[in-house]
């Protein structure tokens, strides 16, 4: 066990300096910003050396030119202006203990023209003033990517290389010409969404090399290999790796030579000493190991920044934080050389810092799936690679970071191992969630390691795990998992089944997939689950085959040197890691609709088919109607007492969901991604519930148009009444098929209204994740819970007045966001989950919120 | 600019602000290219810029190409064979939320399958930005 030293856990003594309080008013006052000078170097070298319009970029190519752009951004010590909103300029005393950003920007939103940065070239004359989420740009700025930039991409950019790819290959295998179907699928919008256009990321570096040995280290070693490597490739390899790495280096010491000039001419003897310290440190980390917290923290800044000048931060995630600093935190508490407080400025820094940009979002994206960060997690406590109680002082210090800032990003997950790991750790944890309204997530490492060492981890492996992005598991540093890969819209294999291969977005004249017949011939609910199978099976051919064709490109035009460097085995191997150069290779789906196609299931099997209260036939008109003219259908679709719905721990409705379940583990199972490693499946939605759910018609279950589907692998909201039996329902479902992670969301009543009541709220609230994290007893159960504790009223008054709620936290499907950033749809689907109270265990009701227009 | 463009440009303001017809796309397609011939700025855009777009309706009722190639732009009436990209739109006001979107009518363009791309997405990006820079330099957006 470790030793626990603090003598409170909750550490409420310790508060927010005025340092972070100043950077945090500032974080939340400016304006995010477009930041041109990324694409604008990468453009510049790209031309200066001919790499665009070729057949493939070596990993030698790309190194070179993350070398170049890290050698030549400016060195941005302390930013101290940004914008406001409505575009007024403001100052600040940034006075932050890390120098660097990920853009030139106090809150930038990066440029990656390789990817989808060019969707943003229609408005970049309206951008400053869209409604939500507007982003500022200078007219300068927006001429350059004008007539600069962007014009140099309109043939390059992943997604045009891959179609391209796709029409020539299609040409000569059906002779069909300007042939992508699968891209065509994904431009439909409804089906399935990739996110390999916008990046790979959704993973977890290695830091610890960095940390423990230096990236110079790192450098030898690559440049020893490639001396005995035989194979050209090899050679190339480590050469790119060297080559990258000394570009980190670089920046980080163009950091320190600039807070070395400031530091020379600044009067304030305070302001003098914080750029002397600047100075020293970035002199050192990265390139030689870290002597100190603060230093750790430094090599994982620096480092990260660089990962982002390589990849955009689509759920690029930090790992195990509390395990691979605790060393060099212990040392520092145990000689003095920082206190508890100065640990918490530290991070509280060093989280505003990661939290300096926003995700690249044309206006449709953000109308429809709007509101996200770039969803970087952290990962604490849990238990050790040897299955010991990993929970120890830092766990607690940023448990505490997280209660007293209560930030979007990064996303805060905490591991609990039931038997290992105290009680009162996990009451902490409630009690956090409490505080802050959102966060942290809670993982059930029992059900999490089952499901990992299913799909082959050793059991260390296992133990090991990071949370991804949302809520996906994957093996700290070693499982190149791209867990995000395909976000798959399971409504829409319904949609396919119940209109014969046809879909009612794109037009009834339209065949889409292949006919499984018209289900008012069928004969049975089996035939009906035949044909779902059928449509479903279609479905994923198509997503798996479209990423492993984006994965193609990525071979050969988007190597990754400096990920790779910080990752257990492509050194070993002397591959990258886009080539298969992890340890474990893994791609991740994640399932959207479940509860509405697993209630529409039973809908059928109990209505039509067991019960025949009404014909297929009188259904289709029914939806198709939308139900107008056919209430009482839809009341009774929608009751649970007279129709099986997951969430009420019945028999019959809980088994369609996990046959659901299996038949999406083994369909995507089945299929090997571009690496040679297996697809893994998840449930957890981020926000494209809503934005499915929007374009998606009325269905079987008895929802209607346009409504919200059900976030994660949470039951349909408003229509499970009890705590015990959504939480029975949710736990009894096999973890080895959740092996991308799960999201179940749950919504509790603030009842904290004298301290007694708020004790009583989190004892309820502990039983509540132990519950669920051991369903009947088995010593398993859901992977994961998420909660929001915030009353009612306080989300509606924020839809009528944000301006009074910027702070205002909530946790989505996986991700944190600021409620006021979501669309109204989002917002709308957040209010109308089933609220519970813990005192009762029963829910709350509340009128369905209004559906925006 | 010129008298030609004047009368041009508030044709497409009253297409752009009022009631939308079928010469919509006419309209804008030739208020480009005269904006090209009447405006270095405007003709700046395309300065080496190579594109085939192919516009048109689902029943082929209405069809228009642009071509963009040497720093000029040629708009015919007919379609073209080898295009960069093809957008099919349902009808006039369709195309024009999908150009001069605000607010809702990108995502009401989507929800309504009025509008479809095929080919490079880029180009229409591209696109996007000329009829809204039109757009501008008209001040209407």
């Amino acid at each position: 066990m470790p030793d626990i030293t603090l003598s409170d856990l909750s550490l409420k003594d310790c508060n927010l300096t005025k340092r972070v309080l100043n950077l945090k008013d500032a974080y939340f006052k400016a304006m995010s910003e477009i930041c041109v000078e990324r694409p604008r170097l990468v453009t510049n070298f790209s031309l200066q050396n001919g790499l665009l319009n070729k057949d493939k970029i070596t990993i030698l190519e790309k190194a070179r030119t993350y070398r170049y752009v890290l050698e030549n951004r400016t060195p941005v010590i302390w930013n101290g202006k940004s914008f406001m909103k409505v575009m007024i300029p403001f100052t600040f005393n940034d006075n932050s203990l890390f120098a660097g950003s990920t853009t030139s920007k106090f809150k930038g939103v990066p440029l990656y023209p390789e990817f989808l940065a060019l969707s943003l070239w229609p408005e970049l004359w309206t951008i400053r003033n869209r409604k939500k989420n507007p982003f500022y740009i200078s007219d300068d700025e927006a001429n350059e990517l004008n007539y600069k930039i962007f014009p140099h991409w309109v043939d390059n950019s992943i997604s045009e290389l891959t179609r391209k790819k796709m029409y020539r290959e299609n040409l000569t295998k059906y002779g069909k010409v300007k042939y992508a179907p699968e891209m065509k699928l994904l431009e439909r919008l409804v089906f399935f969404l990739a996110s390999k256009p916008n990046c790979i990321s959704h993973t977890i570096p290695d830091f610890s090399k960095a940390i423990n040995l230096g990236l110079r280290a790192v450098i030898n070693d690559a440049i020893a290999r490639g001396n005995a490597a035989s194979d050209a490739s090899q050679k190339e390899f480590y050469s790119a790796i060297a080559e990258a790495l000394e570009g980190v280096i670089s920046y980080s010491k163009n950091l320190a030579k600039k807070a070395k000039q400031m530091a020379d001419s600044e009067p304030d003897p305070v302001r003098k000493k914080e750029l002397l310290d600047i100075y020293t440190i970035n002199s050192h980390v990265p390139e030689f190991p870290a002597r100190s917290f603060r230093e750790g923290l430094t090599t994982i800044w620096i480092c990260w920044t660089a990962l982002h000048i390589e990849n955009p931060n689509v759920g690029l995630s930090l790992g195990r934080l509390d395990q691979v600093l605790n060393n060099l935190y212990h040392n520092d508490i145990t000689n003095k050389v920082i206190t508890i407080e100065q640990a918490i400025e530290l991070i509280s820094c060093l989280w505003l810092k990661i939290g300096d940009h926003v995700p690249t979002i044309p206006e449709a994206g953000e109308q429809l799936f709007g509101g996200t960060g770039s969803n970087q997690a952290i990962t604490i406590g849990g238990v050790d690679m040897n299955g010991n109680d990993a929970v120890n002082d830092l766990t607690y210090v940023m448990l505490r970071a997280t209660e007293l800032m209560r930030l979007r990003d990064p996303n805060l997950n905490a591991r609990y191992y039931a038997g290992v790991n105290s009680k009162a750790y996990l009451k902490r944890i409630c009690e956090v969630n409490v505080t802050t309204g959102a966060t942290p997530a809670i993982h059930n490492d029992k059900a999490v390691i089952r499901a990992l060492t299913s799909k082959g981890e050793t059991i260390e492996q296992a133990r090991d795990y990071g949370v991804i992005g949302c809520v996906e598991p994957c093996s700290s540093g070693r499982t190149y998992g791209h867990t995000g890969a395909i976000l798959f819209n399971l409504t829409s294999a319904l949609e396919l089944t119940l209109y014969n291969g046809r879909h009612r977005h794109t037009g009834m004249d339209l065949l889409i997939s292949k006919e499984t017949g018209d289900p008012v011939s069928f004969k049975s609910f089996e035939d009906f689950q035949n044909a779902f199978k059928t449509q479903a099976l279609w479905l994923v051919d198509q997503a798996t085959a479209l990423n492993n064709s984006l994965g193609r490109t990525h071979q050969d035009f988007y190597p990754t040197p400096t990920l790779s460097a910080l990752f257990e085995g492509p050194m070993d191997k002397g591959k990258d890691l886009i080539q298969g150069g992890a340890v474990i290779n893994s791609s991740g789906a994640t399932i959207i609709g479940l509860a509405d196609v697993a209630d529409s299931l039973s809908a059928i099997q109990k209505v039509i088919f067991e019960e025949k209260a009404c014909s297929f036939k009188e259904l289709l008109t029914a939806i198709g109607k939308n139900f107008v003219g056919y209430e009482a259908l839809q009341k009774r679709l929608m009751n649970p007492e007279k129709t099986p719905k997951y969430g009420n721990d019945d028999p019959a409705a809980d088994a369609n969901v996990t046959w659901i379940i299996r038949l999406m583990d083994k369909a995507f199972g089945d299929k090997e991604n571009y690496r040679g490693g297996r697809y893994r499946v998840g449930y957890w939605t981020m926000t494209n519930h809503a934005g499915f759910g929007r374009l998606m018609k009325a269905l079987p279950s008895g929802r209607k148009d346009r409504e919200n589907f059900t976030s994660g692998i949470t039951p349909v909201s408003g229509i499970t009444p009890a705590l015990t039996k959504t939480i029975n329902s949710v736990a009894k479902q096999p973890p080895e098929c959740v092996s991308n992670g799960a999201a179940f969301n749950l919504k509790y009543t603030p009842e904290i209204t004298t301290p007694e009541k708020r004790d009583a709220m989190l004892t309820n609230f502990a039983a509540s994740v132990e519950g669920c994290f051991d369903y009947a007893g088995s010593g398993t159960g859901a992977m994961e819970i998420q909660f929001n504790v915030t009353t009612h009223d306080t989300f509606v008054d924020a839809v009528a007045y944000p301006e009074k709620y910027p702070e205002l936290l909530v946790r989505v499907s996986g991700y944190t966001a600021y409620f006021k950033d979501l669309n109204p749809q989002m917002q709308k689907e957040i209010i109308d989950r089933t609220e519970y109270q813990l005192s009762t265990g029963k829910y709350v009701c509340y009128e369905p919120f209004p559906l925006p227009k | 600019m010129g008298f030609g463009l004047d009368l041009a440009s508030k044709r497409i303001k009253d297409q752009i602000y009022g009631e939308v017809t079928d010469e919509f796309l006419e309209l804008l397609l030739k208020g480009m290219d005269l904006a090209f011939f009447f405006s270095g700025g405007y003709r700046k855009n395309i300065e080496g810029f190579k594109g085939r777009y192919l516009f048109r309706t689902a029943d082929n009722m209405v069809t228009a190409s642009a071509i963009f190639q040497d720093g000029d732009m040629q708009v015919r009436e007919n379609g073209i064979k080898d295009w960069d990209v093809m957008v099919t739109f349902k009808n006039a006001a369709a195309l024009r939320s999908f150009l001069f979107s605000k607010d809702q009518d990108i995502l009401n363009s989507i929800l309504a399958n009025e509008v479809e791309v095929d080919g490079n997405l880029n180009y229409i990006y591209k696109f996007g930005f000329l009829a809204k820079d039109l757009g501008r330099r008209l001040g209407v957006i």
